[in-house]
């Protein structure tokens, strides 16, 4: 009982307070309860694709927007989980529930390669060196096709379950718990030290943090959890390919990321759930659906003329204020702060990309 | 293209979405932005359009119309999204058939998903041998499968070096050499390497030599440095084993170049209506393995291409064997009474269908079976702008080899 | 066997060469990394086909027209998409990942998804050394050359070119000293795609040109201007020979490996990056604040 009354407590305190966390647990809520109530296994097959993207789109932020390390070969990591995977459970025949954590081991061994190479980059040279990464992985992928499969890749990869239900659950969990995660991390001290390498590394050095430590880890992280994501994929589609190492995926997930609104975790998760549902919708269309790459184009160029922090941002904007004493965030229909009780006018609209709490 | 979309357009507003009893759904899926989703589609509809004017495909006492659902499976682009456009056909646009697939790795996905479900599928364009191999291993899951065209790749192989023979004795009769020289020219894939193995072991037991392998980029803009070293070596017959770009690229530098070796094999853009203009022209004797031309493989291969020719401006490839498929399907519907597809699989089994380019019967991989007669293939040769076809000898239409001019 | 390399090594070279200094310049001066660089390169070939083939006209003409039409549609995206961006760093990037798709589709549906060939400007080849030189070839090492050239003339021998270089090593102080820097960006904008667009009008009726032939060049033109150094001009020209000819090196020696040879430049580019982090030539940014 103590339990049920401290999670109402905290509910009321900490999530009803403001529009935009009610909105994630309604979300993260309806995904949860969706197969109760419209269990079309279409529309359960995009969701479970729609998540691990998710995973794959917040992990891109967690390195990219936080640290700064706009990386533009993530899927590199994606890939690696997918195929470590694939590979062991397939050819050694291990339960895919464990390969999903080797292959997720090895992307981030694979993180940290590519970390430590990228330490002395900065800025667009780091972008540009990063893309190469996944293509050099295909080049060599290609060159042993007995092990990887060639151009062709490995298919008969074992699904985690044969459940269509159960393949969505794992999906909505993993992205529930990894998202989650990447956002405690990013919201604690970890996530503020990680801004302020972004933002000027010398001083952050000069402050006595050890900076290549900190870029590491959150290349490891963000590996991590791109590598669990691309695991899961492959044993979902039963397929290990090196379409799973494209640089149009690698695009992709850049573009998710900043279409969402960067350094906000959360921005590149709406931007998936908004953006891949709604094109794989275009797509259906008979007499025009081979458009939908344009038409995708075409809606995150408008969206970015009108929105250019972001979608999450600028969403986020319209529903809530900053107090301009103790800078807590506060729905924008209140008058006064609902925690220092300061009148909050109409312009305290927050400006800065600092790091805030949501 | 504009074509089939008004064709979708107007389907999609005489019939929208009728779930009506009496309409049987066929799911065409390919990658309608490129050539061989539009060859799925033409070649579907006018199937459609066939049955549907005479009457339909009777069913239980029934006539039941034809609909089409066009679905873009962005397999080109997308593994994942193909697999989703078969089970968006399946579970929203509730299709009772799919025919279709092109690229081999997307169509082992939507294979999945379509056994997932128990729909049968008609393959209409990946020569993968894996798709059959699964029906083998796997039957009670793989069973719905059938691949209508191509043969698979293995007899692809059986069918190159047959073709194979024949030029080399045209080169003897012409030039009075008695063992040809051959280049291998494979791009370097992994479908190529089994052809390239079996083509050096092969080709001295028919009497060739092998001078060299050659192995450029799918996507080479540039095989001048190949050319120039089988030039050297003195090569009579370029063996190609190209599917990519690569393709038009060859053909049209060997024209630049006059090359006195005549380039046969797989040439998937050579099949191509647009091959010669984008080979600028150049790409004269350039010869391949085709599925189709004005040549009687069937009694009703030619009535068939001139018809598709007419009424879409160009001429078939092989994926517009949809028609072949949509016309196998009213026949097994009308042999088993029924539009379930787990009925329709002992029919499909069983079945000897006279179709456009091959006469279709499975085998026990539910590939179709190989040989002169059933499914076979044929070759065609560039020359001065028209594809012709040379070969199989016995099928009436065939027209002679020519060899670049010495 | 050397001298195919020697040729095609300058080719390939003069071409990325082209490519590189366009982008480079705009990254200088505009602080943009113009991800659709290479499809206004494919939009020339496209534009070139459409002038020359569908409607006839001859080389000159088509060509001319091609390259003007691609410079001024690449203007025209420059004042409607990025320059409402510009203080948007992330936002300018996928503006431009975007625009390249953009352009992609619309080849796509205009055209097809098949090859399409162009004519040579000449038919025909010249033997030099015992190697076989197409003609068409010889004309895109000498346009190559002559833009080169040009661009060097213009760089260095001009007040335009003064006031690019200047706003390129420094924006403020070069805004302070009283430039236009909205205007030195436009301009370079439009030099920089007419450098690209005259490569696609050369290099097409060598190539096949289809609606996905901006995603090869895209790569290998970014290898070499981080090779070279971001926004150093003398580095991207090095830096596309030294690729041009590693990758004629990697076709030529290596028959079996001639699909390696992207490989082959992205690690010689990381290798670069590992010694010496700015590129060759490259300028250390120090941490400007946008």
């Amino acid at each position: 009982m103590y339990w049920l009354r401290r999670l109402w407590s905290e509910l009321r305190n900490e999530v009803f307070v403001l529009p935009s966390r009610t909105l994630v647990l309604v979300w993260a809520v309806g995904l949860l309860a969706l197969p109760a109530v419209y269990g079309d296994p279409y529309v359960l097959r995009i969701l479970t694709l729609t998540c691990l993207y998710a995973i794959f789109a917040a992990s891109w932020d967690l390195l990219a927007g936080y640290s700064g390390q706009v990386n533009f070969g993530h899927a590199l990591f994606f890939g690696a989980g997918g195929y470590a995977s694939a590979v062991l459970s397939l050819k050694l025949g291990m339960s895919p529930w464990l390969t999903i954590w080797i292959g997720a081991a090895v992307a981030t061994l694979l993180g940290i390669g590519v970390g430590y190479i990228c330490l002395r980059l900065r800025g667009s040279y780091l972008s540009l060196a990063t893309l190469a990464f996944p293509l050099i992985a295909v080049g060599l992928l290609l060159a042993v096709p007995d092990f990887s499969g060639g151009e062709l890749g490995m298919f008969g990869v074992p699904r985690l379950t044969n459940n269509l239900i159960g393949n969505y659950y794992i999906a909505v969990i993993a992205m529930l718990v990894l998202v989650f995660g990447m956002w405690l991390i990013a919201d604690s001290k970890f996530g503020l030290v990680l801004h302020a390498i972004r933002d000027d590394e010398l001083a952050a050095r000069a402050s006595g943090i050890n900076t290549p430590r900190y870029k590491l880890t959150v290349f490891a992280l963000s590996a991590f959890a791109a590598g669990i994501a691309g695991a899961l994929l492959a044993h979902y589609l039963k397929i290990a390919a090196p379409f799973l190492l494209e640089t149009t995926l690698s695009f992709l997930v850049v573009i998710w990321g900043i279409f969402g609104g960067v350094a906000t975790i959360y921005g590149a998760v709406a931007a998936v759930f908004i953006l891949y549902p709604l094109i794989e919708w275009f797509g259906g269309f008979q007499g025009f659906g081979e458009r939908r790459l344009l038409f995708f184009a075409v809606i995150v160029l408008l969206v970015l003329l009108f929105m250019p922090r972001g979608l999450v941002p600028w969403v986020r904007d319209k529903m809530e204020t900053l107090c301009p004493r103790c800078k807590q965030r506060n729905p924008a229909w209140r008058s006064a702060c609902r925690l220092c009780a300061a009148p909050l006018a109409a312009t305290d609209r927050p400006r800065s990309t600092a790091p805030r709490n949501a | 293209m504009f074509r089939s979309f008004l064709v979708a357009a107007a389907m999609a507003a005489v019939v929208p979405g009728a779930m009506a009893q009496g309409t049987i759904k066929i799911a065409i899926l390919g990658p309608m932005a490129f050539v061989q989703g539009e060859n799925h589609w033409a070649g579907a509809t006018m199937a459609m359009e066939d049955i549907n004017q005479a009457g339909g495909i009777s069913v239980g006492g029934k006539k039941m119309t034809v609909e089409l659902v066009r679905a873009d499976s962005n397999e080109m682009t997308s593994v994942p999204d193909a697999a989703s456009a078969v089970e968006r056909v399946i579970n929203r646009d509730k299709v009772h058939f799919l025919i279709g697939g092109f690229r081999s790795e997307a169509v082992l996905a939507m294979q999945e998903v379509a056994m997932d479900n128990k729909k049968l599928f008609l393959g209409a364009g990946a020569a993968h041998d894996e798709l059959g191999m699964r029906v083998e291993r796997d039957y009670n899951r793989y069973k719905y499968w059938f691949r209508v065209t191509p043969t698979k790749n293995t007899d692809l192989g059986r069918t190159i070096f047959a073709v194979l023979n024949s030029v080399a004795g045209e080169i003897r009769t012409q030039l009075k050499k008695d063992t040809p020289k051959v280049a291998i020219l494979a791009e370097k894939a992994a479908w190529t390497e089994g052809l390239t193995a079996a083509a050096q072991k092969n080709l001295p037991a028919m009497r060739m030599e092998v001078v060299g392998v050659w192995n450029p980029s799918a996507v080479a803009t540039d095989v001048t440095a190949e050319l120039s070293a089988i030039e050297r070596a003195g090569a009579d017959i370029v063996f190609t084993i190209l599917s990519g770009p690569v393709g038009i690229v060859t053909g049209r530098q060997m024209g630049e170049r006059n090359m006195k070796a005549v380039a046969f094999g797989i040439n998937v853009e050579a099949q191509k209506d647009e091959f010669w203009g984008a080979a600028a022209g150049k790409a004269n004797f350039v010869s391949t393995l085709d599925t189709y031309a004005e040549v009687e493989i069937t009694p009703k291969t030619i009535a068939w291409v001139r018809a598709f020719k007419e009424r879409f401006k160009k001429s078939p490839t092989y994926n517009a064997a949809t028609y072949d498929a949509v016309m196998l399907l009213k026949e097994a519907i009308e042999t088993a009474n029924s539009t379930n597809s787990d009925d329709l699989v002992p029919v499909l089994e069983k079945i000897s269908f006279v179709g456009n380019g091959a006469v279709l019967e499975f085998d026990k991989r539910h590939d179709p079976v190989y040989g002169p007669g059933k499914a076979l293939g044929i070759a065609v040769q560039w020359q001065d702008g028209e594809k012709v076809a040379f070969w199989p000898p016995q099928v009436k239409g065939m027209k002679p080899f020519r060899m670049p001019g010495r | 066997m050397l001298q195919d390399i020697i040729i095609t090594g300058l080719i390939s070279g003069g071409v990325y060469a082209l490519l590189a200094i366009g982008f480079s310049l705009i990254f200088g001066v505009a602080r943009i990394v113009n991800i659709a660089h290479t499809a206004f390169y494919m939009l020339a070939s496209y534009g070139f086909y459409t002038l020359l083939v569908k409607l006839g006209l001859n080389f000159v003409l088509a060509g001319v027209l091609a390259v003007a039409g691609v410079t001024a549609l690449s203007l025209a995206c420059y004042k409607l998409v990025i320059e409402p961006l510009r203080e948007h760093e992330a936002a300018v990037l996928i503006a431009t990942i975007a625009l390249a798709l953009i352009i992609q589709e619309l080849m796509l549906f205009g055209f097809g998804g098949h090859f399409l060939g162009i004519p040579s400007t000449l038919d025909g080849a010249l033997v030099v050394g015992g190697v076989s030189v197409a003609y068409q070839r010889l004309v895109i090492m000498v346009v190559a050359a002559v833009m080169l050239v040009a661009t060097w003339a213009m760089l260095y021998r001009t007040r335009l070119g003064l006031a690019i270089r200047a706003t390129a090593n420094d924006l403020e102080v070069a805004s302070l000293m009283g430039m236009n820097v909205h205007r030195i960006a436009l301009a370079t904008v439009a030099f920089s795609v007419l450098l690209a667009a005259i490569a696609g009008v050369v290099v097409a009726p060598v190539y096949v040109v289809d609606p996905f032939m901006w995603l090869g060049p895209l790569v290998t033109m970014l290898a070499i201007v981080v090779l070279g150094g971001l926004g150093s001009v003398k580095g991207s020209v090095i830096g596309a020979f030294i690729i041009g000819f590693v990758e004629a090196i990697t076709v030529f020696a290596l028959p079996a490996g001639a699909f390696l040879k992207g490989a082959v430049a992205l690690s010689i580019m990381v290798l670069v990056l590992f010694v010496r982090p700015e590129g060759l030539y490259g300028v250390a940014f120090e941490e400007e604040e946008r």
